[in-house]
């Protein structure tokens, strides 16, 4: 993925839907279609600020029918490195911004039996666009939606109308949880579980469905990670013969792109494993902060996902 | 590479207790009873309460064979007359499980693709499904010209009791279809066989 490959579009409608997460139309300039997607997919959205240039993934919203424009919604982080502040303070409707193709990393098992999903929050996101492949089909299906009160239920009406009893709702301030282990232990064989929300919410799916015996391949989660502020650090990349200084506040990745060196990447978010870099010499230690590596490549210390993790290092050396 | 060296060539391996599952459901067809009732017996020593959550399915040789099953206990054992009888009512057990459940299959090769094959409908996958080849490897072999299955094939070379060609048989298998695939033997010189043996035994 580079600039080049980029689509120009131009926001046509925003829409504040809960106090913390705004809603946003994309559409391409000049009226023409966008590119097809399935549910679950995102895209990264490449925002030009005064000092830097962002660019987060975000999970498209909009129907997979809808291809006039996409839709996002954008939560503004507390900790924020800028990006959601910038989409909420900056982006005005009628601003042109830059998007990458959409990537599906988080797509329905196409042979599934039934379908569970299970929101966290504006995890909510991928599971609209992947409802609407669910409504034609035979399988069935139920949304598990947990946020810490009704005003942060985002998207609920909508959700409400098209999938009536098969949303099932949690408010934290109602002391509502999910019972995960009832839910887990009871389902049909050939169920799959989708989970997509913060951390906390994403371990506990995924330990309890383990403790009940579900296999790997039965368990699907998306978790974007910003990129962690760290201290700041040095790299030396080999092939381009270049050093890099990597501030606290900016990634690995975008401190190599903002020297000039293209990085192939597609989620930015230590999911995908498409900016894996090989380590050709390394004085400390590496941080990773990816879902992708094993505890045995982390080990060999042989590689890092540049979207997110960084180093505590005396000399840093990547094969770029 | 035409007939052997084919990655699709299921491997099986001894079954064993897979305690993290929380539901058990056993098949075995004919000589697969004794590996069955091995795991019955690892499974009462590593965690006895899994054997409340297990159901066992079997076709068994003779009558004498259920015998030792029915002194575990099991609240879940069925008997079958012969392996049509049992996956029918495999498919109906598979309608009314859970997810964590773990399957086990011992049997003749071709019992364990059947099995298999229904498993497969219900998204069934390797990390859930464990099988051991006990008994006959005959074959069922699919012809891939009329698309005819030939079973209980013991031969290199078979006659498709479809189209009646003469069919060389693959190690190439199928999951879907439960068979090993078989192509036209002589082709390009008809008649031309090379020696017919008992391979499959």
């Amino acid at each position: 993925m580079n600039e080049a490959q980029t689509l120009a579009v131009e926001v046509t409608a925003i829409e504040q839907v809960t106090p913390l997460i705004k809603h946003f139309k994309l559409a391409a300039l000049g009226g023409a279609a966008l590119p097809a997607f399935s549910g679950g997919s995102h895209i990264i959205v490449v925002m030009r600020g005064a000092a830097r240039i962002h660019r987060n993934p975000y999970s498209l919203l909009s129907s997979p029918h809808q291809l006039d424009a996409y839709e996002i919604g954008v939560r503004r982080m507390e900790e924020s490195r800028g990006g959601s502040h910038f989409m909420h303070d900056q982006v005005k409707v009628g601003s042109r911004l830059e998007i990458a193709h959409p990537v599906n990393l988080f797509p329905l098992d196409k042979i599934a039996r039934k379908h569970v999903l299970i929101a966290g929050g504006i995890g909510v996101t991928p599971f609209l666009a992947q409802l609407e492949d669910l409504h034609d089909g035979q399988v069935p299906y139920e949304l598990h939606y947990s946020v810490r009160s009704p005003e942060h239920a985002a998207f609920l009406r909508s959700l409400r109308s098209r999938e009536g009893d098969k949303v099932r709702m949690y408010y934290d301030s109602e002391s509502q949880a999910i019972d995960f282990d009832g839910l887990l232990s009871n389902q049909p064989l050939g169920t799959h579980v989708y989970v997509c929300g913060p951390a906390g919410l994403i371990n506990r799916v995924t330990t309890t469905a383990k403790s009940c015996g579900w296999p790997d391949s039965h368990i699907h989660w998306e978790q974007f990670s910003a990129p962690p502020v760290g201290d700041a650090f040095e790299v030396f990349l080999a092939r381009t013969n270049l050093t890099v200084h990597v501030p606290p506040d900016q990634s690995l990745l975008e401190s190599i792109e903002a020297a000039g060196v293209e990085v192939p990447y597609l989620c930015r978010g230590g999911v995908c494993g498409f900016c894996q870099t090989r380590v050709l010499e390394l004085d400390g230690e590496l941080l990773h902060n990816d879902h992708f590596l094993s505890d045995a490549d982390r080990a060999g210390a042989k590689s890092i996902m540049p979207c997110v993790s960084r180093a505590r290092c005396k000399t840093l050396v990547l094969d770029l | 590479m035409l007939v052997t060296g084919i990655k699709s060539k299921p491997v099986y391996a001894p079954l064993r207790a897979d305690i993290g599952g929380r539901h058990h459901l056993m098949l075995a067809s004919g000589p697969g009873a004794a590996a069955v009732l091995r795991v019955l017996g690892e499974l009462q020593r590593s965690a006895p309460q899994a054997l409340g959550n297990t159901r066992v399915l079997m076709a068994p040789e003779t009558r004498q064979a259920a015998a030792p099953f029915k002194l575990l206990g099991l609240l879940g054992l069925s008997l079958f007359d012969d392996t049509h009888a049992l996956l029918g009512a495999f498919r109906g057990v598979l309608d009314e499980s859970l997810m964590g459940t773990r399957l086990y299959v011992a049997g003749p090769e071709s019992f364990i693709g059947l099995a298999m094959k229904i498993a497969l409908e219900f998204d069934l996958n390797k990390d859930e499904i464990r099988a051991e080849e006990m008994g006959s490897l005959a074959r069922r072999v699919y012809c891939v010209h009329c698309r005819t299955a030939t079973e209980d094939v013991r031969t290199n070379i078979v006659r498709c009791t479809g189209c009646e060609r003469w069919l060389l048989v693959r190690d190439h298998y199928s999951r879907r279809l439960a068979a090993y695939m078989g192509v036209m033997a002589d082709a390009e010189a008809p008649g031309e066989l090379p020696p017919i043996k008992e391979v499959y035994l």
